[in-house]
């Protein structure tokens, strides 16, 4: 009985650091994305990074975010130097406690 | 040289061939990528391939076939190339390119009526400019092919719009309108209304031609 209360508390407490751990987003402004065949280095080279659990690209909203794994951390000078490598230019680039799933519903409720 | 002068000595320019595909799109990936494309037709067939080890430059190489309209002449060309994005303006609803495109290989030129083989050395120095944004297109290219003998300066105009505005994951559709010629190859302004399918992971182009000749092209990034 005592090890199934404490079972039951380890995962209770994993649970619970799970649900208050705060997802990491790098969000940047990009400029010049108006084709998604040319954009494609952007994604490939974010997702590259070992850091990466997905990356949101959106032409319209010349948006591009990279949700990192959890306790991971990039420079936003990586990030930027990365697009610059893919041939784009970094407006603004800061960082959200959003994932880039939340980021897309956002701009898709717009 | 004003446009129209040039678009006339574009009929000989056909047997570079492998230029014309420059006038696709950017002709080369982002760093550390390669690019294939091809322009496939009846009367030329192009491959092409470039690795770009920086943001800026790329190397590759490309076959063509070329055959002119009386198809008495062909040209074959396999060359070794060099692309320089020269420079990029990136604004928050477009982007614009200049780009310096140029190679070297071997022509082997073939004249069906005598049955005369010869090879020879032939260089191929080129510029475009491109302007896009999500609903526009535009790409003008000139380039010279030019061997001992040979003179097929070649020279394209392109401009297109896309139907409607996609997301990135998204297949977006274009119409594009491409003029172009080559020196001593062709007498005629080649047409194409080409419709166009673009998605992130492909490039495709079809259409036929005023000679009603069918066309294919396609870009690939790995």
């Amino acid at each position: 009985m005592k090890k199934l209360i404490l079972t039951s508390l380890c995962i209770a407490a994993f649970a619970s650091a799970q649900a208050f751990a705060e997802v990491q987003t790098i969000k940047a402004d990009v400029n010049g994305m108006v084709c998604a065949f040319c954009a494609q280095g952007i994604e490939r080279k974010l997702r590259a990074m070992p850091q990466t659990r997905d990356v949101y690209v959106n032409l319209k909203h010349k948006i591009v975010a990279v949700e990192l794994k959890e306790g991971q951390g990039v420079p936003l000078d990586t990030v930027r130097d990365l697009v610059k490598e893919a041939g784009y230019d970094v407006t603004h680039i800061e960082t959200v406690n959003q994932s880039a799933q939340e980021i897309k519903a956002g701009i898709n409720k717009e | 040289m004003t446009i129209y002068r040039l678009l006339r000595r574009m009929p000989a320019l056909l047997l570079a061939g492998a230029a014309s595909s420059t006038a696709w799109a950017a002709p080369m990936g982002f760093q550390d990528s390669w690019m294939s494309m091809g322009d496939l037709g009846p009367n030329w067939r192009e491959v092409y391939a470039n690795y770009a080890v920086t943001p800026q430059d790329a190397f590759g190489v490309a076959n063509t076939y070329m055959r002119s309209d009386d198809k008495q002449a062909s040209l074959d060309l396999t060359d070794l190339t060099y692309t320089r994005l020269v420079h990029r303006w990136n604004s928050p609803d477009a982007q614009a390119n200049l780009w310096f495109v140029a190679g070297i290989g071997e022509a082997q030129a073939h004249d069906q009526a005598t049955g005369v083989s010869s090879t020879r050395t032939m260089v191929s120095p080129g510029t475009q400019f491109d302007y896009e944004t999500r609903r526009l297109y535009f790409a003008a290219t000139a380039r010279l092919y030019r061997a001992s003998g040979i003179d097929h300066d070649y020279g394209s105009i392109r401009g297109g719009f896309s139907f409607y505005e996609t997301e990135y994951d998204e297949t977006q559709p274009w119409f594009v309108l491409e003029a172009r010629r080559m020196h001593d190859l062709s007498d005629r302004t080649e047409i194409t209304p080409m419709l166009r399918l673009v998605n992130k992971g492909f490039f495709v182009e079809a259409g036929v031609n005023n000679a009603h000749l069918p066309r294919l092209n396609f870009m690939v990034i790995f």
